[in-house]
């Protein structure tokens, strides 16, 4: 539960860690230029955890999941997924451009 | 759930390595004071005097702040995610000596003496937003599952006795080879007891929690 290992499927798709659940917190946080600490501070725990949960070695509580998605502005949905996120360059592109899943 | 600028280490706890260090380097120390007060307790035949008291009174009382957890200013944040702080008005503060000056500084790391309590000198205060002392859901879970951990050893490690003073009451013939005298055995594994209830779940955080991350990565 508490080492922390990336690693890299054959698919290009990062796996989700311990907790189980796929996020896209690191992503939204380059995205907007934020701090792993300015994100802790508004929802209050420790900029730690934020590693923790960008990795996925640690599922949020309901509170916490919905708080982070508060702050972004998004749903929980879609931050946070039991199934691997498709990459937004194929959302915004489709398959034509040859990304693959 | 570690503390990123413990009070009695001069060294940074930012790294797993160094903490597993300061694990080995303090059971050590514990090791030896204890294996020292048994020698004595054996050398003595197992007679006590009014000094073997002044260990299991270090134990209980100044070995588990080091580390932290019980007690504000280790390295693990304290458990209970509570800080003290005097009184906001200590001129409305009935207290025995009905002092009305400010005794000790505006914050402290350290919690008051009992007797400070008591008096109402200070008063505890929930954490609040100080990261430095409150813990988050997740370090919250890190420290009951510590505890789940530390708890199951402190059960294996009170079975012994049990087990030991059954055989000695059963077939004590089986168990003349121990060197010691039985309440100086039953008296050492309650004191080891009681150091493993008071630091075990601490050395469990220190040896597990992954080196620290930048803050701005």
């Amino acid at each position: 539960m508490l080492t922390q290992h990336i690693n890299v499927t054959d698919n290009g798709i990062q796996p989700p860690g311990e907790s189980g659940l796929y996020n896209r917190i690191a992503v939204l946080r380059a995205e907007r230029g934020i701090s792993r600490q300015s994100l802790a501070d508004a929802v209050g725990v420790n900029y730690q955890t934020i590693g923790f949960l960008e990795r996925g070695d640690y599922g949020p509580s309901l509170k916490l999941a919905f708080q982070i998605g508060e702050y972004f502005g998004l749903p929980v949905e879609a931050i946070f997924s039991t199934k691997p996120f498709v990459p937004l360059s194929q959302q915004v592109y489709g398959a034509s451009t040859g990304a693959t899943r | 759930m570690i503390a990123e600028s413990p009070k009695y280490f001069w060294f940074s706890t930012v790294r797993r390595r160094t903490r597993r260090l300061v694990v080995v380097v303090y059971w050590t120390f514990v090791l030896g004071l204890f294996g020292v007060y048994q020698w004595a307790l054996v050398y003595r035949a197992g007679h006590f005097g009014s000094n073997d008291l002044l260990l299991p009174l270090y134990v209980v009382i100044f070995l588990p702040a080091y580390l932290g957890g019980v007690r504000a200013g280790g390295i693990v944040k304290p458990f209970n995610g509570v800080h003290w702080v005097p009184l906001p008005d200590r001129h409305q503060t009935q207290t025995l000596f009905g002092s009305s000056r400010p005794l000790l500084g505006k914050q402290y790391e350290q919690p008051p003496s009992l007797l400070a309590l008591k008096l109402r000198v200070y008063q505890p205060v929930p954490a609040g937003d100080d990261s430095v002392w409150r813990s988050d859901e997740r370090e919250l879970h890190q420290r009951d599952h510590a505890h789940y951990l530390a708890f199951q050893a402190v059960g294996v490690v009170i079975c012994v006795p049990m087990l030991i003073a059954s055989m000695r009451l059963i077939r004590p013939s089986l168990m003349s080879w121990i060197p010691m005298p039985p309440d100086a055995m039953y008296y050492g594994l309650t004191l080891v007891t009681i150091i493993l209830f008071l630091t075990l779940p601490q050395a469990i955080l220190l040896w597990t929690e992954p080196d620290m991350e930048d803050v701005q990565p």
